[in-house]
């Protein structure tokens, strides 16, 4: 427990040292207006994280997410280009998050495959349906409405996502920390075996953590499209990386059955703050994505090595 | 029964499994010849042979890896360096010696799986965080240090051109080509070296029961650092397979190449929790994946279906193992029964 | 030099090692000697300090303090490597086998000089000759994954022997074995013995321990409290030493049955497992499974419970037929199942004491949103703490910090909160000391008292017999016999289990 706590800290006070640097960097920073930007810029990643770091406690990982992202924005567009009014093919594109879902959830929760495996699968199968519908074309043509959404404030200056995400947070975190399904994850991701022996249903479990993860991916691959106001077949490409190094180095275990909403949320902060402050100071969008691989690798490897100057000082002792 | 035991002798469960592989194989190449004209060329196998070398080769260093129980997502990163960097060194001095190219793209991708190595094995980062970060560092850095520039052909000579098209030894109407050769010598290499050396046995120990390995005193931390250098020497060297194949290098070059190989490697029947699997398995899951691929690019099937298709196709090849395997051993374990039988009834 | 002047010399000679563990002292100048030849007990409470010492020996851990003297020279054992080379060997309650590595290589996975390439041919022959030495077939070109735990344990043996031993350690190797596989293992022993090879053996068996032992050492809280022969102390005297007071566990509780049948099975069958289980539980009553490992006790208990349903035969719930197809509908009935695999089945390690005993009965400490109610669950844990004495500073502890007995109570919390009518324990005392065995000895008996149908399935006979009403055993899958009363001794026992007078090689599949 007091790990973790530890790591939570360090992350806040990383964050606390990040944010002062760029407010120093532009005078504009700390504003509002500037946060909004930031948080909008990786929103939809934001939100596919909350979901992931559930599906990573139990032990899990959906490598498909990205992709799903990718399917619904185009049977979305696919639908609304063929006639369909716009929130039929939204629903319809929620559906195909779900199906997506059930999908994976039948392999892993009931045929027992490896999660690996069959989202890995699914990142492949799933991006190639997607790009069966909409081709090499980019559609776009959303009603006005649509793109106001995605680009501009709802409430005051917060947009729809933005609003969505801090929902699904506060729900998010509640579920995981307060629910009983979020000690079942727990659970699960620590000793199926056991969980098992203990009557937990954990097929059950699993689907709602793919089914879920699906959904999210869904809602969030809509949210892209809005922002973006067009759809092409490889958006959303390569996203399934930031969100599981944002998901890890909050501090979820690889492993399963350890992690808090607290440190995912403050991860999400700091990359957000990390990859502004870089792109004050020049730093082309490719950089800053090796940064962060880095920045994913210390998150592991610093604390193993502080333990081992621990554990060498307390040796010293006697 | 005598039959029975006889094959229990002789063939494991496992290598069963790549049996129906290569029967799955036959399988699919029938079915494409009776339906693709003029399918049965040697050009369909020497365009098929050509992705499946690359592949092969990097799965080769990727079973090593998962064998001990680990993964290496940065070996398209790899590739892609190797490829460029080499390119270029080929490109502004072309009067390199090829084979001292060969040992510096090797050299170079060995260099990157040392990076992977010590922070497996020595910094104790799952290798799932440390190659996700090399990845990512890996191609940043390229994309940096080569200012987006290009390798082009016209600027790489005439002999790295046309490697791929060089007929080493033709075999009646078979031209058999340079890089499918060295995928073969490769998996041939590596099949008997896993087999036949006591430190390779080692990487079948440590993935299989790590606790009980460290406690006898096996060289773990070694071991994994090894098998991270092999992969990423390997996945160098088919960084330069692809610079000869396609000549024109941009920074994206490898991307998505993980991919294939882990699916490859479990196709082939290598478990992903470490502990077995062959190398000539993880060859064959490559010829599946790459017969499928070029099979529905003859058939004129888009690559958007393909792709689609593929993701269907791992999804059964997993699926069948497993419940394949589970039959299997039910079969062997009810053999078994019997043949103790017998031996407890002629002891004393 | 002399036969005899061999034997006085120890072969391995710890002198005035001690150990800590932050604040525990785990060995406290101990000082220990073994003889070529010898076979020498080691007894202790979970906790006393035996494991500690024996990693020592094997090179796990560095000892404070202290020497270790191997054949006259001082030596110092870093690594479990070091201690390999220096002929000392280790088998475990579980063994330490690589499963998808076939039986040859197993066996000779520790030897460094057999060359930089191998030789299958050889090998395959050295091992089976090896095996052959033990008087085992088994098939060396399998995995070892397939393998029964009693062929796994001979598996064990074999790396030992192949690799000229001199101290021999065995950390409760006959835990997870039946009687008759024991006595395999005794002969073994024996043989290494009349080698000339110092044996180190631990066990919680006291009629083990008696009956093979020359000397026998009780270690209580780290220190040594008595070496003695084996001829000059009885098991009472080694039991005080290790407690502090007298116990008897061999006394039958009285029976608390009461006449109507709660459970009544018929022909009960798992198609390739087991079959043709027929009996009848009472309230009350407890009623014990007996027999060798691999006979498909634990399998019954799997289908009742519902985890591995029975594909035939009727189970009757005071007179109504029911199915048993899920953990979940075998819960809903009030049938509950202890699993004999504490740490990898029965109990989520990392987790908290209260959140692993409320979590069959989750539903019950959910309210109306499906938030969980922390404080009742807290409160459940404590009761179940006094009630059956679990030894421990909070509930909100770690279930990974407790000693062996008290995850037993965890485990036993945990299902009693389901309030079963049923209760079936699988190997309810294995690696659990003395003392807490005693207290899980009573916790049943008051449980059969209340009115619930216990089923005990276990591998100490005697536990079985001191506990049961009636005794159901079981052989290869088929039930044998249902002894009540004076029939259930321990010779009629055996025998049911065994089936058949002639020995069987070690390496018969379950």
């Amino acid at each position: 427990m007091n790990s973790l706590r530890r790591w939570e800290t360090l992350l806040f006070v990383l964050l606390l040292a990040v944010v002062s640097l760029n407010a120093t960097e532009s005078r504009y920073y700390l504003g509002v207006g500037n946060f909004i930007n930031l948080f909008q810029l990786s929103i939809e990643k934001s939100i596919v994280a909350l979901m992931m770091a559930f599906v990573i406690i139990g032990a899990e990982i959906d490598l498909s997410v990205a992709s799903v992202m990718g399917l619904a924005a185009c049977v979305m567009a696919y639908t609304f280009q063929q006639g369909a009014p716009l929130p039929l093919a939204i629903l319809l594109a929620l559906a195909a998050g779900v199906l997506a879902g059930l999908n994976n959830a039948f392999w892993i929760a009931y045929v027992g495959l490896p999660s690996l495996a069959v989202t890995l699968a699914g990142l492949i199968g799933y991006r190639g349906l997607a790009r069966i519908l909409v081709e090499d074309r980019a559609i776009g043509g959303f009603p006005l409405w649509f793109n106001a959404l995605g680009q501009q404030g709802l409430i005051g200056p917060l947009t729809l996502s933005i609003m969505i995400f801090v929902i699904l947070f506060v729900f998010f975190a509640v579920l995981l920390h307060a629910s009983a399904f979020g000690r079942l994850v727990y659970v699960v991701g620590s000793n199926v075996e056991a969980a098992r022996y203990s009557g937990v249903r954990v097929a059950r479990v699993k689907t709602a953590l793919f089914a879920g993860s699906a959904c999210v991916s869904a809602l969030a691959g809509v949210l892209y499209a809005a922002r973006l106001g067009s759809v092409r077949g490889d958006m959303a490409e390569g996203f399934e990386l930031d969100v599981i190094t944002t998901v890890l180095l909050g501090g979820v275990s690889i492993f399963g059955g350890k992690g808090n909403m607290v440190g995912v949320g403050l991860s999400l902060l700091l990359i957000l703050n990390l990859r502004n402050g870089m792109g004050l100071a020049d730093i082309t969008g490719n950089t800053q994505n090796y940064v962060i691989g880095g920045l994913l690798i210390l998150s592991v490897l610093v604390p193993n090595i502080y333990q081992d100057i621990q554990n060498k000082w307390k040796g010293r002792e006697r | 029964m005598a039959r029975v035991n006889w094959l229990r002798r002789h063939v494991r469960p496992e290598q069963l499994r790549e049996l129906s592989l290569l029967a799955l194989i036959v399988v699919a190449v029938m079915f494409f010849g009776s339906m693709i004209e003029g399918y049965y060329s040697f050009r369909t196998f020497n365009r098929i042979a050509s992705s499946v070398a690359i592949i092969g080769v990097v799965a080769v260093g990727q079973t090593l890896v998962v064998l001990t129980r680990n993964i290496d997502l940065s070996v398209g990163s790899i590739a892609g360096f190797t490829a460029f960097f080499v390119g270029t060194l080929i490109a502004n001095h072309n009067g390199v010696n090829p084979l001292l190219a060969v040992a510096i793209s090797i050299a170079i991708g060995g260099a990157l799986g040392v990076v992977n190595g010590v922070l497996v094995a020595w910094g104790r980062v799952p290798a799932v965080v440390v190659t996700l970060g090399t990845l990512a560092i890996y191609r940043g850095v390229l994309v940096d240090l080569s200012g987006a520039k290009t390798v082009t052909t016209d600027s790489l000579p005439q002999w790295l051109v046309d490697l791929p098209r060089l007929n080493i030894a033709p075999v009646g109407d078979l031209d058999v080509r340079p890089l499918f050769v060295v995928a073969v010598v490769i998996v041939i290499l590596f099949q008997f070296g896993m087999g036949y050396l006591s430190f390779a046995r080692r990487f079948y120990a440590i993935g299989s029961n790590p606790e009980a390995a460290q406690l006898i005193g096996l060289p773990l931390k070694r071991v994994v650092f090894i098998a991270f250098v092999v992969s990423g020497a390997l996945a160098g060297l088919a960084g330069f397979m692809t610079l000869a194949r396609f000549g024109n290098i941009t920074v994206e070059a490898g991307r998505g190449l993980e991919l294939n190989v882990v699916a490859a490697v479990v196709v082939g029947g290598v478990n992903i929790f470490g502990g077995s699997g062959r190398v000539t398995g993880a060859m064959l899951g490559a010829i599946m994946i790459g017969t499928l691929e070029q099979s529905l690019f003859r058939l004129g099937v888009s690559e958007f279906w393909r792709d689609a298709l593929l993701g269907l196709l791992i999804l059964l090849a997993v699926a069948s193992d497993a419940v394949i395997l589970k039959r299997l051993n039910r079969i062997w374990a009810r053999t078994e029964l019997k043949r103790i039988d017998s031996l407890a009834e002629r002891a004393p | 030099m002399t036969a005899a002047a061999e034997l006085d010399s120890p072969i391995l000679d710890i002198r005035g090692v001690a150990k800590r563990f932050d604040a525990t002292q785990a060995l406290d100048d101990v000082s220990l000697a073994l003889l070529p030849g010898e076979i020498h007990a080691l007894l202790g409470e979970n906790g006393a300090g035996k494991s500690t010492l024996i990693k020592i020996i094997t090179g796990v851990h560095q000892p404070d303090r202290g020497q270790m003297w191997l054949n006259g020279v001082r030596v110092s054992i870093a690594s479990a490597a070091d201690a390999q080379r220096m002929g000392v060997a280790a088998i475990y309650q579980e063994p330490l086998l690589f499963p998808d590595l076939n039986v040859a290589e197993n066996i000779f996975i520790c030897h460094r000089d057999r060359g930089a390439v191998v030789d299958w041919s050889t090998i395959f022959r050295d091992a089976e000759a090896i095996l052959a030495k033990l008087g085992v077939a088994l098939d060396v070109r399998s995995p070892a994954r397939g393998l029964t735990l009693a062929a796994q344990q001979s598996v064990e043996i074999a790396k030992a022997i192949s690799m000229d031993v001199r101290v021999l350690i065995m950390d409760e190797p006959t835990a997870s074995l039946s009687a008759h596989e024991a006595e395999e293992l005794f002969r073994l022993v024996r043989d290494l013995k009349r080698q000339g090879v110092a044996i180190l053996f631990v066990s919680h068996r006291l009629e083990e321990v008696f009956a093979l032992a020359d000397k026998i050492t009780v270690f209580r809280d780290g220190r040594l409290i008595s070496t003695h022969p084996r001829a000059e102390t009885t098991p009472s005297r080694a039991i005080a030493d290790m407690v502090g007071r007298q116990i008897d566990l061999s006394r039958r509780r009285a029976t608390s049955a009461r006449l109507e049948p709660l459970l009544s099975v018929t022909d009960l069958g798992r198609r390739g497992v087991f079959e043709g289980v027929t009996f009848d539980l009472r309230r009350g009553e407890v009623l014990g499974f007996a027999g060798l490992i691999g006979a498909g006790r634990t399998d019954v208990g799997l289908a009742l419970f519902g985890i591995e349903p029975a594909t035939s035969g009727t189970i009757r719930l005071r007179g109504e037929a029911i199915k048993v197809r899920s953990p979940q509908e075998g819960m809903r009935l009030g049938i509950a199942y202890v699993s004999e695999d504490r740490r990898q089945l029965g109990l989520v390690l990392p987790m908290s004491i209260f959140a692993n005993v409320t979590l069959p009965a989750l539903r019950r400490y959910r309210n109306r949103c499906g938030l969980m109610r922390t404080s009742l669950e807290r409160r459940t844990a404590e009761t179940f703490r006094t009630r059956l004495a679990i030894r421990t500073p909070s509930v909100d502890l770690a279930v990974a910090k407790l000693s062996g007995g008290n995850q037993q109570k965890v485990m036993l919390s945990k299902w009693l909160n389901t309030n079963p009518s049923i209760l079936i324990l699988d190997e309810p005392t294995r690696g659990v000391d003395i003392g807490s065995k005693a207290e899980v000895h009573a916790i049943i008996a008051e449980l059969a008292a209340e009115g619930i149908g216990v089923i005990v399935i276990s591998s100490d006979l005697p536990e079985v017999l001191a506990l049961s009403d009636r005794v159901l055993v079981m052989r290869e899958g088929r039930q044998m016999a249902i002894l009540d009363g004076d029939d259930a001794d321990p010779e009629t026992v055996m025998n049911a289990a065994m089936g058949q007078t002639s020995a069987k090689p070690l390496g018969w599949p379950a």
